[in-house]
């Protein structure tokens, strides 16, 4: 990921600034670019269902009908517990712990591999169920979802790298540490707005 | 916070010493072919071609073959003017794959990014103006021929997806891991960008019509939007890294 | 070439030696298409975009067996060329500092040239395939071969532009070509580029199959890739003496 010249909420002998307490905007210009620039895109996505959707308001309604809103509400209870452990582990690896650190990013991205299962589940019982991107607003569902998972994806890596930074005594740069969160809390948020948009706005 | 571009040069010594002093000239030349080189793209695909915006997917073959006579002359002018300068591509991309290699991430996304390229020009760029070449040549040919001309075409320049999304997936990995700051680090998340506007073009090689057909308001206005964002900013930061490349130095072999 | 004994296992040997090969695999390829060339009977003469589909369509009929055997050729040796176009990019990664750009545009460009003649090829020989097809099929099949195989010199054009300005740039104290070769490269650019309007008309010397954008295409190629050979072999081995690995 990303280097930038912020400073290190741990000063060099390993004592931390203060508790959880930072001195900066968290993460860097980068990736907040990309944080961005991604909702921005996806806001165009957004914009676009919404169009359709009003252009053929029962059609929707009558696939919408098809799909599965409590799945949908674990999977958001999934993502938003994830991005919970994530968060703690940032304030864990401000605080100089990074063994907890670590240990609450690998629950993060645990939930974040559950998400993704839990997903693959569902488009496998909706694929079955004969319902493909014949039609248009599945052919929306099976694209955003899509598209959010390869996020999702994206993210776990990018959560392997916190912990690859976390591991080695030589690093732990709490701005990469971030950068990941903030990655990670926009996937979340991406995933908050499609199961409004999709499951509960009928 | 400038960051020198300067890399260790290659253990060999070069057979044949430099003069000094080092002009940056060869690497101007080689630069303002990109933009050349993309105007022209877009005077081929826009204004001769119109591929760019692209015709329905859902109408019949009489449509099409009246569109095919209607621009007969403008789309055999695009394809002779593609057929004349699009070695441009080579020029744009081979001159990026050379400033991958000034990276400290190593030479491999550097042959990914050229091989995909090289590779991608052909069904990815040129097919289409052959097959719509085809279809214009002979007005009197069977419609149904001219329409299988016509998808051909637009299939293969719009969703032409493996080549395209592993060069970017090599530009965006090399400049992440990039020490030299060749490129900066927002360009990799662009670049990332259109690699998923790739995944989502696979939608239009199923659909017909609405918003993820080749025409269609996501899969083909929102991305081209994207890529024309991308292209520019990756022109833009290819003038700088070239700006900031030391004259006479050459990457590592 | 001999190379003095002693020197055997060194890298530096080996890379003089795998260009030779190199070198003598195009060679063999050339030799092998300029056979192809000649006894494909669609370019004697080439065909015309005047044709009917019925004449067309008996054309492929009447001469299979011949199509089918140059095509394949042609497909076989046609990316051999490959190894000579390495062999210079080898060399112009050995010009001056300032020219190492051009290597990599000049390596895409023969990889995307080779594709298209590749395709062309492919395309001629699938319309030699199956004789009793559609007339109107087999039309579009060689429209489609002959707008392929004659038109798109562009990768071409960039290829021998970015060999000559790396010449141009090559200001060593060895230069790795003679100038000349540059001159030269851009005058056969200069003779192909033409062909790339060839199916805007379909009739006259600037047609697929008329002098300009066939034959004037071809023989210029065709001598620039002989000539390229020569000199190419010629700076491998100044390239072997100043490496101490011959006399």
């Amino acid at each position: 990921m990303t280097e930038s010249t912020s400073t290190s909420a741990v000063l060099a002998d390993g004592r931390p600034i203060a508790d959880g307490e930072c001195s900066h905007l968290p993460g860097d210009t980068h990736m907040w670019v990309m944080v961005l620039g991604d909702l921005a895109i996806f806001g165009a996505y957004f914009l676009i269902y919404m169009v359709h959707r009003a252009m053929a308001p029962e059609a929707f309604l009558a696939a919408q009908q098809h799909l599965d809103v409590t799945i949908g509400v674990v999977n958001t209870m999934v993502l938003l517990t994830s991005s919970l452990f994530v968060a703690l582990s940032v304030y864990a690896a401000r605080s100089g712990r990074p063994d907890r650190a670590i240990k609450l990013t690998y629950a993060g991205g645990a939930c974040g591999v559950l998400f993704v299962a839990i997903k693959a589940y569902e488009w496998s019982l909706e694929l079955r169920s004969g319902h493909t991107v014949g039609n248009e607003f599945f052919s929306f569902y099976y694209v955003l979802t899509g598209v959010h998972m390869l996020h999702v994806t994206l993210g776990l890596i990018i959560l392997g790298v916190s912990v690859r930074e976390l591991r080695a005594p030589k690093r732990r740069r709490i701005t990469l540490v971030e950068q990941g969160a903030t990655y990670w809390h926009m996937v979340d948020l991406l995933w908050i707005v499609i199961f409004g948009l999709l499951y509960v706005v009928r | 916070m400038r960051v020198s571009a300067t890399v260790p040069v290659g253990g060999e010594p070069t057979l044949t010493d430099s003069q000094p002093p080092p002009s940056k000239r060869a690497l101007s030349i080689a630069f303002w072919i990109f933009p050349g080189f993309f105007g022209l793209f877009g005077v081929v695909f826009v204004v001769l071609l119109r591929v760019i915006p692209p015709p329905r997917p859902d109408v019949d073959n009489k449509y099409i073959t009246d569109y095919f006579e209607t621009h007969h002359s403008s789309i055999l002018i695009g394809l002779g003017l593609l057929c004349l300068v699009f070695g441009g591509s080579a020029v744009a991309n081979g001159f990026i794959t050379y400033h991958m290699k000034r990276m400290s991430s190593g030479p491999v996304f550097a042959y990914v990014y050229m091989g995909g390229l090289a590779v991608g020009s052909i069904p990815g760029m040129l097919l289409v103006a052959v097959c719509w070449g085809a279809a214009a040549l002979r007005p009197d040919r069977e419609p149904r021929i001219i329409a299988m001309l016509y998808d051909l075409g637009m299939l293969s320049f719009n969703g032409q997806l493996g080549c395209f999304a592993t060069a970017y997936l090599a530009f965006a990995i090399a400049i992440l891991v990039d020490k030299n700051n060749i490129f900066p680090k927002w360009l990799a998340y662009l670049t990332i960008w259109q690699i998923v506007t790739e995944v989502i073009a696979t939608q239009m090689w199923q659909q017909t019509s609405g918003p993820f057909a080749w025409n269609g308001s996501i899969a083909f206005w929102l991305a081209v939007v994207v890529f024309g964002v991308w292209l520019n900013c990756q022109g833009l930061m290819l003038k700088k890294a070239t700006d900031d490349h030391p004259a006479g130095t050459r990457p590592p072999d | 070439m001999q190379l003095l004994s002693g020197i055997d296992d060194l890298p530096r040997t080996a890379n003089v030696r795998t260009q030779l090969m190199a070198l003598w695999v195009t060679a063999i390829s050339l030799a092998l298409m300029l056979v192809a060339y000649a006894v494909f009977p669609g370019f004697w003469p080439p065909m015309s975009p005047e044709m009917s589909a019925e004449a067309v369509a008996d054309f492929y009929r009447n001469n299979a067996g011949w199509i089918r055997f140059s095509m394949v050729t042609f497909n076989l040796c046609g990316l051999m060329l490959l190894p000579l176009f390495c062999v210079v990019t080898v060399q112009i990664k050995r010009m001056a500092a300032q020219s190492q750009a051009f290597a990599y545009c000049y390596l895409m460009a023969t990889i995307s040239g080779g594709t298209i003649f590749a395709l062309a090829a492919t395309i001629f020989a699938t319309a030699a395939y199956r004789p009793n097809r559609d007339a109107d099929l087999i039309l579009v099949l060689n429209d489609l071969g002959w707008i392929v195989f004659v038109a798109p010199v562009g990768m071409a054009l960039i290829q021998n532009l970015m060999l000559a300005l790396a010449i141009y740039f090559d200001n060593g104290a060895r230069p790795v070509y003679p100038r000349w070769v540059g001159h030269f490269a851009l005058v056969v650019a200069l003779a192909m580029a033409p062909a790339a309007f060839s199916m805007t008309v379909t009739s006259g010397p600037f047609a697929w199959n008329g002098a300009i954008s066939f034959w004037l295409r071809n023989i210029a190629f065709g001598t620039f890739l002989v000539v390229l050979l020569v000199v190419s072999w010629k700076a491998v081995h100044r390239q072997a003496i100043d490496e101490g690995l011959t006399e």
